[in-house]
């Protein structure tokens, strides 16, 4: 029942944020004066939109096959 | 008054003037038309710019530049649960806002009460739903209330006393809420947000350099002295709960729970279509970033003013502001903290009169017309500021044991609400049980001082066991009796048809 598959991208904010906890949970090595753990959550916050956009296209391209008038 | 005092509090009158001004300037020539669903949810008409401010507005309430700061303060480290469940929620916003967008427009609804009426065809469910929602709000706007009453009387420098700014925020915010709408609070939201983002990232830059010379040795500093603050669980140590599993289980519950907050829901109403809703998803995590900065303020107040304790701790950030800027900057650094109160209370108070309108009020027959249920949603707002104000005088503690409750409570409605839409077999004797299981437990384990419970977010294990009471009344209780067909009642995420109707 999977028709969307590109939905998945939406589950990397939870491993950045969550599944990865016990592996970046350190003060270091620090990330250009940051502490490692500050560092990692805000590449987690750069990341988030780009999994977002990646599902936004994969729904636009599902769009442009299943859509306007395409056989459903 | 002092000469500082007159400074920063006349800059802060000037701004007020202007964002009640803009209120009414964004809804000249549409406020007398349009009812309800002009004044709650914009007409349905707002694009992705204005859906994106208005809703990063919520997400970015006085909570930003006290709380935060005073989360850092207090504890360092796990006050980024906010940034994990903002970022994570939007990614579930991604498909619930559309499907709620959409259920929405096709049976002309307005929030989610409205929702769980039409989705069980019980409007009493939807009434009931509706107070206890109420309850839940409640203690957001009297948070507001409090959070720009501390602004208020500390950019005054004192001047202005805590009751009496109180009393200040709540005119302004419910005067602002009934002139202008949804429309109204989207436009004070760019004004707002201009001022924020500048602000923040004025001080991100200003307060290191002035106190440390700059982020090198602020950091340093930090690792060195401080270093418990900047891993979970945080200056609390083991004894504060605010471990790894709590940062996880907190995260998980908040970004589907904040994805059916009224306001929340609100904003994706207010949507144009669908796709503004998910560009809007890709967009807004981006902001997020912004929240960083006053907790890192709040661990930089640890050198420059240390020894706050309570309630003062939220104060943190304002009094590294007041100690190092003139005062017109803090007139202006106190204008941006103010309006990050003002729209999010805003929301707040116009979700509960059109969940009020809508849920409970349309049951008189005398209110009937769109005119008077509007008119009579803006009674209901007067009434839940003035209550949220009486209680901040009268009884501050009950209000905040329970926003305590606010979160994990409102999550209990998922069940009902989200399951509800997507699964036909689940019947209104099976929700409400699990409703009120999760509520009773989420009561049960926060007033005991439970939560965490077992390092667990305590919501999380109430859902949990409400999810399950849910599947098991559904499967041994009685079918409901209901007729309509599925498309009257599921809700569906409009992706293929959306640009045939367009």
């Amino acid at each position: 029942m999977i028709v969307r598959p590109h939905l998945l991208w939406l589950l990397v904010p939870f491993l950045l944020y969550a599944g990865a906890l016990p592996f970046v949970n350190r003060v270091e090595p620090t990330v250009l004066g940051l502490p490692f753990f500050f560092a990692w959550l805000i590449a987690a916050t750069l990341l988030t939109p780009v999994a977002a956009w990646m599902t936004w296209r994969g729904d636009r391209k599902y769009r442009d096959k299943h859509g306007k008038g395409a056989a459903r | 008054m002092s000469t500082q005092a007159t400074v920063a509090t006349t800059v802060f009158a000037v701004f007020m003037v202007a964002t009640v001004a803009l209120g009414l300037l964004a809804v000249r020539g549409r406020g007398g038309q349009g009812g309800l669903a002009e004044w709650s949810v914009g007409g349905r008409s707002l694009g992705v710019v204005f859906i994106w401010v208005l809703m990063a507005g919520e997400g970015y309430t006085s909570f930003s530049y006290l709380g935060a700061a005073g989360w850092g303060y207090n504890y360092g480290a796990p006050v980024l649960y906010v940034v994990a469940y903002m970022s994570c929620g939007y990614a579930v916003g991604y498909v619930v806002g559309p499907m709620l967008w959409a259920y929405a427009r096709d049976h002309q609804l307005v929030g989610i009460t409205d929702m769980i009426s039409h989705r069980y065809g019980k409007p009493w469910l939807g009434a009931a739903v509706a107070v206890l929602a109420t309850v839940f709000l409640l203690p957001y706007i009297q948070l507001q209330i409090t959070g720009m009453g501390v602004v208020v009387s500390t950019i005054s420098y004192g001047t202005i006393s805590l009751n009496w700014a109180y009393f200040l925020a709540f005119a302004i915010t419910t005067g602002f809420v009934v002139v202008s709408g949804l429309r109204g609070s989207a436009w004070v939201s760019v004004l707002k947000d201009v001022l924020v983002i500048g602000t923040l990232a004025f001080l991100a830059i200003y307060v290191p350099l002035h106190y440390f010379d700059g982020y090198g040795p602020f950091l340093d500093r930090l690792a060195e002295q401080k270093r418990d603050w900047l891993t979970l669980p945080g200056h609390g140590g083991a004894d504060s709960g605010l471990g790894m599993a709590w940062f996880a289980s907190t995260t998980v519950l908040n970004a589907f729970t904040v994805v059916i907050f009224p306001t929340t829901v609100a904003g994706y109403l207010g949507a144009r279509n669908a796709d503004a809703l998910r560009r809007n998803a890709i967009l807004l995590p981006a902001y997020n970033i912004l929240l960083f900065v006053p907790m890192l303020l709040g661990m930089a107040a640890l050198f420059v003013v240390p020894g706050l304790a309570g309630a003062d701790s939220n104060l943190a950030l304002f009094k590294l502001v007041v100690d190092s800027l003139p005062a017109w900057a803090v007139g202006v650094i106190g204008v941006a903290a103010a309006l990050s109160s003002i729209v999010p209370m805003a929301v707040f108070m116009l979700v509960i009169g059109t969940m009020w309108g809508r849920s409970v009020l349309s049951h008189v027959p005398r209110l009937h017309s769109q005119e008077r249920q509007k008119n009579a949603s803006q009674a209901v707002v007067v009434l839940a500021g003035t209550l949220a104000l009486l209680m901040t005088y009268a009884a501050p503690n009950t209000l905040v044991r329970l926003s305590l409750i606010s979160y994990e409570g409102m999550a209990q409605l998922l069940p009902m609400l989200l399951l509800g839409l997507v699964w036909r077999r689940l019947g209104t004797a099976a929700a409400l049980s699990g409703l009120v299981v999760g509520v009773g437990i989420v009561c049960a384990l926060v007033f005991t001082g439970n939560d965490p419970v077992w390092g667990i977010n305590a919501g999380l294990v109430a859902l949990t066991a409400n999810v399950v009471v849910v599947l098991l009344v559904t499967f041994a209780g009685p079918k409901d009796q209901d007729v309509r067909p599925d498309r009257d009642v599921l809700a569906k995420e409009p992706l293929v048809e959306e640009p045939v109707r367009a």
